[in-house]
């Protein structure tokens, strides 16, 4: 059963092409993984899926119906996307923040409802957001403020979640932290779809990877066949070590050391 | 423990029928609370003034028992221009609340990037050069309409980029206000008196004439600022959040942007471009609301509070001249604009 389906996906920003020739499909359930260095086309890929940047050429399909026929508030309803910095409006509590996932189900006659109680309480719990429900959200670190801002993913309740670089600029502890709550996301019928630049993380947290290399496909299937050091290598130009973590064989990837390449001192006198 | 969150802490829950309506608690009682300062400004506003007429004539006037003299001193004298006061006040306070939460930066506002210039600028052409003798308020909304086609044009992204639209709108305003000076250097000098006094601000000409269809105006759209109401507050979390939590983000944003002009150069073509309201109304508003993302109706309110109360400070402060009310709120305005950016500054720091 798939949730999206993506095929010959160009894109481009003025002449430059972005995305070439990206065709894969999204199973039900799954935690997926974009990886690939800076510049691949990670979170345009997720732009592109999530509505947020034209379609250019190919197509992407919904549970089967093209992108392009949705309304936005109907595309909300079906896939949920959280941008790498998402700006938190000044003086609202994390109650409020939750409380505006449920915007797509509202209307301006049914601006709350049982089933908007129902959701909100349930992301809510599912994020551990109790302690600091009344807390005002721009003043919360950066973890809390992550697990805020999936609560209101949550609170959308859509089948699909797409999130770029969840993990980005918080430490190791926050990011264990942040994964764990995604994986508690994920279920039975919610897929999600998330950037991420740690491949230890991608590795141990996802169900399946896409790799991407310079805007196209360089590997893609179950996390831990597609990390290898082969394809790590090439797509980082860099020499790595992968070892398989203690308990669960889960890849750890270390840098090998590389000196930079010496500079004779000629024409400096 | 377990909280059931079966309606949302701080809001009323109206049910009429089967649709369900939210009201943010504090907004609703600081909109209650400021309608009533209003009406005693209103009733100390139209006390004030040469002649022996204080509140009790006042009150006894407005209630059918004045005499004839005081009748017309109350109606054809001081409702004018009270009433002129109130409704540009509302108009900027409403219009400032749109386009600073459209741009996300308290310093967006109708007066800072241009709107009221070109408002200003229309009047001034058409005044001087077309409509001999009557008042042109009407072209207020091309001159803004210009100016924010500008705006827009120059600045792509408001939601995104509002540093740029501010610088842009701050060169926009510069260039619209030599116009009008080039235009109005023109003429002879006794030409000028009412419309030289109009441009810094003044209300005391103020007169049914252009009030009365601003209001009628006023009263059509704001249905339509109740539907944007929702997603205005939406924008304050940025485009890519708002897009994808369901709102249509550039229609939304130009519609927005339209209605904030329209309502702003209407505001600016009773008493003239009169700067500070625009910017205090909603940040007043946004600080007695506490939580609430876009309390257009307290800023609107907030509006004719602070204009009303800079045009009584400017009457009973220059009794028995008069002075352009514009020029009190440019003092005000001077001060609100220093301590945002001293505050600013202290966080850079």
């Amino acid at each position: 059963m798939t949730v999206l389906h993506a095929r010959n996906l160009q894109f481009g920003y003025h002449e430059k092409g972005v995305l070439h020739d990206i065709s894969f499909t999204l199973p039900k359930g799954k935690l997926v993984g974009i990886v690939g260095p800076n510049g691949s086309g990670k979170s345009t890929l997720l732009k592109l899926l999530a509505g947020q940047l034209p379609l250019q050429q190919g197509e992407v399909d919904i549970h089967g119906q093209p992108l392009g026929s949705f309304t936005t508030k109907a595309l909300a309803r079906q896939l949920a996307f959280l941008p790498q910095r998402p700006v938190m409006a000044d003086g609202i509590r994390v109650e409020q923040l939750v409380q505006y996932g449920r915007h797509p189900h509202q209307g301006w006659f049914s601006q709350w409802s049982d089933e908007d109680a129902r959701q909100v309480e349930r992301a809510r719990e599912l994020m551990q957001l109790g302690p600091i429900w009344q807390r005002i959200a721009s003043s919360l670190s950066g973890g809390q403020a992550q697990r805020a801002w999936l609560g209101m993913i949550l609170a959308q309740n859509t089948d699909l979640i797409l999130l770029d670089e969840p993990t980005s600029a918080l430490d190791i502890g926050l990011q264990t932290e942040v994964m764990e709550s995604i994986r508690q996301i994920t279920g039975k019928n919610r897929t999600v779809l998330l950037v991420i630049h740690d491949l230890g993380m991608a590795a141990r947290y996802c169900d399946e990877l896409i790799a991407l290399d310079a805007g196209r496909i360089a590997a893609m299937g179950p996390a831990r066949e597609v990390i290898t050091k082969d394809l790590v290598d090439r797509l980082y130009s860099t020499s790595v070590d992968i070892l398989a973590a203690p308990g669960d064989g889960a890849p750890v990837i270390v840098p090998r050391r590389r000196p930079l390449p010496t500079v004779t001192a000629s024409g400096a006198s | 423990m377990t909280m059931h969150t079966t309606t949302p802490t701080g809001v009323w829950r109206l049910q009429l029928g089967s649709a369900t309506l939210l009201l943010h608690r504090r907004t609703w009682l600081m909109t209650l609370l400021m309608l009533c300062l209003l009406l005693l400004m209103f009733v100390l506003s139209v006390s004030l003034g040469s002649g022996n007429m204080g509140v009790r004539e006042v009150i006894a006037t407005l209630t059918g028992n004045g005499s004839k003299l005081q009748e017309i001193m109350l109606y054809k004298i001081r409702l004018p221009r009270v009433a002129g006061v109130i409704v540009a006040g509302l108009a900027m306070g409403m219009a400032g609340c749109l386009i600073q939460t459209l741009v996300r930066n308290r310093l967006a506002t109708p007066d800072m990037v241009g709107v009221n210039e070109g408002a200003s600028l229309a009047v001034i052409v058409f005044a001087i050069y077309l409509t001999l003798g009557a008042w042109p308020w009407w072209a207020s909304p091309l001159g803004a309409g210009l100016a924010a086609a500008a705006l827009f044009v120059l600045c792509r992204r408001p939601g995104e980029q509002g540093y740029l639209f501010i610088v842009i709108g701050i060169a926009i305003s510069e260039l619209f206000n030599a116009l009008g000076e080039f235009a109005m250097s023109t003429q002879p000098l006794s030409h000028l008196t009412s419309i030289y006094f109009w441009t810094m601000g003044h209300f005391a000409h103020a007169s049914y004439q252009a009030i009365n269809p601003i209001v009628l105006i006023l009263l059509l759209l704001c249905p339509l600022m109740a539907m944007i109401n929702r997603p205005l507050a939406l924008l304050r979390f940025g485009d890519a959040t708002a897009r994808s939590l369901g709102v249509n983000v550039t229609p939304v944003q130009l519609g927005i942007l339209g209605l904030a002009i329209l309502i702003a150069s209407l505001g600016t073509a009773i008493g003239g471009p009169v700067v500070f309201i625009a910017m205090a109304a909603p940040i007043l508003a946004s600080w007695l609301a506490r939580d609430n993302l876009a309390p257009i109706w307290l800023a609107a309110l907030c509006g004719a509070v602070l204009l009303l109360g800079s045009d009584i400070l400017v009457r009973v402060l220059a009794q028995p001249n008069e002075i352009p009310t514009g020029i009190m709120t440019r003092i005000l305005g001077g001060f609100l604009l220093l301590f945002l950016l001293i505050k600013d500054r202290q966080w850079s720091d």
